[in-house]
């Protein structure tokens, strides 16, 4: 949240005195004539260039792809597997798949035969153990592994664990179910071992219908469309931003005004006193104000000796709670304001207040008639780059009442991170958290190209000078 | 001209009624930590130091040590790469000719719209591909490629306003444009780079989601995640005096940073000027 | 790792190294083991494996084999970090050897590759694995095979304060007989908030302290869907069952214990901790929470002479078409699929001995959870033990579990997300379970059948 202040310390002067000149700009490209590449500039810009590539621009690009997946926790990240398990063979019935070959894909059986007998000497069963299948169990099937398991544990020199028992029984085995497949031809392949002619559209079929790993999808979107509680979830996140920037503009303000008239001691007393929100780690800051407002805590043994009404006013309701968040928020985003707005202050030529003040007018004048429309842009500047940073944050809110009591202060960001990264049930949701995080890029790049035209960009990159 | 026509007791009390909040958490941060409070009442009745024992038994709360070394490497690592690539791009778009330019300077101001929580899965695949997931030097590369597009755009800013004459003149002397720059125009931003270092110190020091999901298992925790862990919920161990010591603990270099340059910290989170 | 350990552990390697050089046979191994939703309590968790390790160890050298395992746990008190650690691990191939997590993950991950079918390893024939409850094994089992081996069980229990009871008139032999009469559907859940309701007017509980049941998301309120004659998994099919009419039943229960003001609107997300010092301060008239909860509230909490204070009982039935039900939600020791067939089976071994009644009482009776075998249920140090003696027989026959299904995730979030609207009054009630139909049924479509 330092990037608000830093990035108008980049815009100044002109954000200060003057208003947008976007169009002008516009209008008139310079003609430079074409300039030389400095090869030095590219070699001292190429760093970071490689650096956000690779670990802000590949990783933002992956999102965005992500966002038309199903990718979930049940279907892993980085691909699938083709896996033919009971649930999957019975889901497939009344598909066009034939009765039969599901059927033929289910059983377990395992022969023992020569074949298998050479295959498991080839994998290295041990000898005496295989001379005692040989001996008892050669030419008989069964129908399960659990059933072969146990006929092999009746012969004396079976392996002691388990693990060896069932190495040994895998040459006999002539399931492919439960088997995960690395590849579709992999796949196809065992399929084709078992059902020789099958037609290549129930192949098809088949082998999506196995696949493990995620699929491409714009359900997301349509979900997040379709489902009652993204309105709840706008509404939300709108007032959670509305309300968080009213308070925190008319704080700042306040802040500023009042550091800059009061006594010098004074006024650095308080501004020092309101850089902590914005220099206390977010853990801390948090807990701060859980203790604050907690059950047992400063808020509530206060209002209880005094005959208020005593809960815990993070979670215990609706308005507390929102109070409490708004104030968490706007508590961070005053002490950004605050800076800001001190030093657009400062750079008010002092000779127009004092000639204000020899004219007589009072401070409230001064206030309105010099000082404000002085800071209109600074003040437009802050409350569009705090909107945007308000829109994207969730630590606090999910530090503090969590989205609490019920989901009554959820907000998009925060329900993203738990869609995608946090859930109760394990059951992450890449994809449509994705797909959430998305839209949020969508609506924080409208914002920002809005704040690069009104902010008069083309006047920031100023043609170098020297030609080297 | 701050005198006359208007008395300030009014604004003081408006000052002090609306930073009370603020102002009884961070004082009953640092009185809780050497006191105990009777259940139900607001003033402690005992002082103690007991709330201290973590620095030396680490049967209390962990090795509070090693995760402060590992915290500070972690910020130390990411103010190092930030400001030293920041040093050289932003002079790179001050100064230089480059194709693109303007593409490059308005692509870094964008990338403030990607929330932090967009990333997320997406640098995760990128760390587990580079096989960095899980380690203190994953978590250093996505947090300096998050604050670096700022870290460009405030050294940009400070070689903006360094006056051309410095350069003129070097680049007459017959000097090239690489000894120009480490010579005559670095010294003029040191105070940028002091600022850039103190907010991404700052920023990083603070940071809690990116080393709890992208290095949940590291030998230590940083400081944030360490201090998250000591309030178990569902837990009786859950002390909220010795939460508020290790949080004073863990807050500690920051007071001291705010202590020392607080007058200059507001300039440095602010405009930057004159450092 | 505190020093000491770190230096220990220094010594360790620095020992091992030796020992390697000095003899080739000596097999070294390391075994992870990652616990979830774990506290003081139930350390056993890991701590079995590390006992089990010992006994190899010494196995290992009356046949004159020299092996070292090292065991190196770590564990979550939360689940949701615990899961998300363990998925994004399992992706970059360093999940731990073992798991230890709730049974409904085998869904998912078994799907996902994570896992290894733990019947490969071990013998389900052969002692101690063959004693253990065989619906346990069946919670355990996904898809036709066997991924995982029960570590705990538990009974969801649903709690009455003896002295709020008969400061409204209840008689000893009338509270006695209380659980009798949850089990045969006789008491049902609106009778216990008319007699919280009544605890309240007569100023015996705070107002709002009535009724008080889990503070979030979890299985417990499953129990409540069951109680109004809900089904989770179709018998015949084996698909998930969104039952309108018992979810409608369940939403309008909690609604109407928020309008009599037995609950407050805003209750889900109470901190747990308020939670557990209410129970042992003895604050609530009535409320639901797991059998392990005894060993936290003794043990942590400071609360005595529990049984003179509490009555518990199953959940009971919220209507006639219900039943008076528990849930169990064992959580099962797991496979995971990174590192080699060996480490594997060396894990499955462990889990072996780690899963015989001596060992596993000593977690039972440490957490309050309960016996995972009939043999375990016959020691005298289980059996002797009042809480869990007493639950095994009361509650747990009487149990069922969550499914498996990899789906049941987004069933289980829409649920809670209907029943937080309904609760909070943020919706009506059918508007909460229509919101919760359409969600699963655009989700999950034709894998799960509407009633």
């Amino acid at each position: 949240m330092a990037e608000t202040t830093a990035a108008l310390r980049a815009l100044r002067p002109d954000t200060a005195s003057r208003p947008a000149g976007g169009t002008r700009a516009l209008e008139e490209p310079e003609a430079t004539p074409r300039r030389r590449t400095s090869r030095l500039g590219l070699l001292m810009l190429a760093p970071t260039l490689l650096l956000l590539g690779v670990f802000f621009l590949v990783p933002a690009v992956l999102t965005g792809i992500f966002a038309f997946t199903t990718m979930s926790s049940a279907t892993g990240i980085s691909g699938g597997a083709y896996v033919f398990t009971a649930n999957r063979l019975d889901a497939l019935a009344g598909s066009g798949v034939p009765p039969e070959t599901i059927t033929e894909l289910r059983t377990e059986r395992a022969v023992v035969d020569a074949a298998g007998l050479a295959a498991a000497a080839k994998a290295g069963v041990d000898e005496r153990f295989l001379a005692d299948i040989k001996a008892t169990l050669l030419g008989q099937s069964f129908a399960g592994p659990r059933d072969f398991k146990r006929a092999l544990q009746a012969l004396p020199n079976h392996p002691r664990r388990i693990f060896e028992l069932k190495q040994a029984m895998e040459p006999f085995s002539h399931a492919i179910l439960n088997t995960r497949f690395a590849t579709r031809d992999q796949a196809a392949a065992a399929i084709r071992s078992v059902a020789p002619d099958i037609e290549p559209a129930v192949l098809d079929r088949l082998l999506s219908a196995s696949y493990t790993g995620w699929v491409w999808t714009s359900e997301n979107f349509v979900r997040l469309l379709t489902q009652p509680q993204t309105l709840r979830l706008c509404l939300n996140t709108v007032f959670y931003v509305a309300v968080t920037l009213g308070f925190s503009v008319a704080i700042s303000l306040f802040l500023a005004l009042a550091t800059f008239y009061l006594p010098r001691r004074t006024a650095t007393a308080f501004s020092a006193l309101w850089l902590l929100p914005k220099i206390t780690p977010v853990v801390l800051y948090a807990i701060l104000w859980k203790w604050f407002t907690w059950e047992g805590g400063f808020l509530p043994i206060l209002a209880g000796h005094l005959g208020l009404p005593a809960f815990n006013y993070m979670k215990g309701s609706v308005p507390t709670a929102w109070t409490i968040v708004i104030m968490v928020n706007g508590f961070v985003g005053a002490s950004i304001g605050m800076i800001l707005l001190t030093s657009a202050l400062r750079a008010i030529p002092v000779q127009q207040l004092w000639a204000s003040e020899v004219d007589g007018a009072s401070r409230w004048q001064q206030v309105r008639r010099i000082i404000l429309p002085q800071l209109k842009w600074p003040i437009l500047f802050f409350t569009i780059y705090q909107a945007m940073s308000l829109m994207s944050s969730y630590e606090q809110i999910w530090l503090t009442t969590d989205g609490g009591p019920g989901n009554t202060t959820d907000v998009w960001a925060l329900e993203a991170f738990r869609v995608a990264l946090f859930d109760y049930t394990g059951n992450l949701r890449y994809g449509l958290g994705a797909a959430m995080a998305l839209i949020l890029v969508a609506v924080g790049l409208i914002v920002s190209l809005l704040l690069l035209r009104l902010f008069n960009f083309s006047d920031l990159v100023e043609q170098p000078r020297i030609e080297t | 001209m701050r005198s006359r026509n208007f008395s300030s007791w009014p604004v003081v009390l408006i000052l002090v009624a609306i930073s009370l909040p603020i102002l009884v958490m961070y004082a009953w941060l640092v009185i809780d930590s050497f006191t105990d409070t009777p259940p139900g009442a607001l003033l402690p009745d005992e002082v103690t130091l007991s709330h201290w024992r973590f620095l030396i038994d680490p049967s209390v709360t962990g090795n509070v040590w090693a995760s402060t070394l590992y915290t500070l490497i972690f910020v130390a690592s990411v103010a190092a790469v930030v400001v030293s690539l920041s040093a050289t791009a932003g002079y790179a778009l001050s100064r230089l000719n480059l194709p693109c330019r303007r593409f490059f300077l308005a692509g870094i101001m964008v990338m403030h719209a990607f929330p932090a929580v967009t990333l997320i899965i997406g640098a995760f695949l990128v760390l587990q591909f580079a096989g960095l997931y899980n380690s203190l030097a994953g978590v250093i590369a996505i947090k300096a490629g998050m604050i670096l597009p700022l870290g460009v755009w405030i050294m940009k800013g400070f070689y903006d306003t360094v006056p051309w004459e410095i350069e003129m003149a070097g680049v007459q002397d017959g000097a090239s444009r690489f000894t120009v720059w480490r010579r005559l125009v670095l010294p003029q931003v040191w105070p940028g780079i002091i600022a850039l270092s103190i907010l991404s110190g700052i920023e990083t020091w603070g940071e809690y989601v990116l080393p709890r999901v992208l290095a949940p298992t590291t030998d230590f925790p940083v400081l944030s995640v360490f201090l998250n862990e000591v309030k178990v919920p569902d837990s009786v161990n859950y002390n909220f005096n010795l939460f508020k010591s290790v949080g004073l603990f863990y807050t500690l270099p920051i007071l001291v940073l705010f202590v020392f340059f607080q007058n200059r910290l507001m300039t440095i989170f602010g405009a930057g000027t004159k450092g | 790792m505190t020093p000491t350990k770190i230096l220990s552990c220094i010594a360790l390697a620095a020992g091992l190294l030796s020992a390697t050089i000095l003899s080739a046979q000596a097999e070294d191994h390391t075994v992870t083991v990652w616990a979830g939703g774990t506290d003081e309590s139930s350390h056993y968790r890991v701590d079995a494996i590390k006992l089990a390790a010992g006994f190899l160890e010494r196995q290992a050298k009356l046949r004159g084999e020299d092996l070292h395992i090292t065991v190196q746990g770590k564990t979550w008190s939360t689940w949701d970090d615990f899961k998300q650690a363990v998925t994004l691990a399992a992706e970059s191939h360093t999940a731990p050897n073992i798991i230890v997590s709730g049974h409904e993950d085998i869904g998912p991950w078994s799907q996902a590759g994570i896992l290894r079918p733990i019947e490969d390893y071990v013998d389900f024939d052969a002692w101690p694995l063959d004693q253990i409850y065989k619906n346990l094994v069946k919670v355990a089992s996904f898809d036709g095979q066997i991924w995982g081996i029960p570590q705990d069980a538990e009974a969801r229990v649903f709690f009455f304060s003896k002295p709020h009871l008969k400061a409204i008139g209840y008689s000893d032999d009338q509270i006695a007989a209380l659980p009798e009469r949850v089990r045969k559907g006789d008491y049902t859940l609106y009778d216990m908030l008319h007699d919280v309701k009544k605890m309240q007017d007569e100023g015996v509980v705070e107002k709002g302290k009535g009724f008080a049941p889990r503070v979030s998301n979890g299985p417990d309120y499953w129990q409540f869907y069951q109680s109004f004659g809900g089904e989770m998994v179709d018998r015949k099919t084996g698909k998930l069952v969104f039952d309108r009419k018992a979810l409608t039943g369940m939403y309008q229960f909690f609604a109407d214990a928020v309008k009599m003001g037995v609950v407050p609107a805003t209750y889900l997300g109470t901190e747990w901790d308020t939670w557990h010092r209410g129970v042992a301060a003895d604050k609530f008239g009535a409320w639901d929470g797991g059998t392990w909860h005894y060993a936290q509230w003794t043990k942590q909490f400071g609360m005595k002479d529990f049984f003179g204070k509490v009555q518990f009982s199953l959940i009971p039935a919220g209507n006639k078409n219900g039943r008076a039900n528990s849930i169990t939600h064992p959580l099962v020791y797991l496979l995971s699929t990174t590192g080699s067939d060996e480490d594997a089976a060396l894990s499955a071994e462990l889990i072996t001995i780690a899963s015989d009644p001596r060992i596993n009482a000593l977690h039972a009776i440490s957490s309050g959870h309960l016996a995972i075998g009939s043999d375990e249920a016959k020691l005298p140090f289980y059996a002797n033990d009042r809480w869990t003696s007493e639950t095994t027989k009361q509650l747990l026959p009487y149990t069922n579990a969550i499914p498996n299904d990899a789906r049941f995730g987004v069933y289980w979030s829409a649920m809670y997300k209907g029943l937080e609207a309904a609760w909070t009054g943020s919706s009506s009630v059918e508007d909460a379970v229509k919101a919760a139909e359409t969600e699963v049924k655009s989700a999950l479509g034709d894998h799960i059948i509407i009633r």
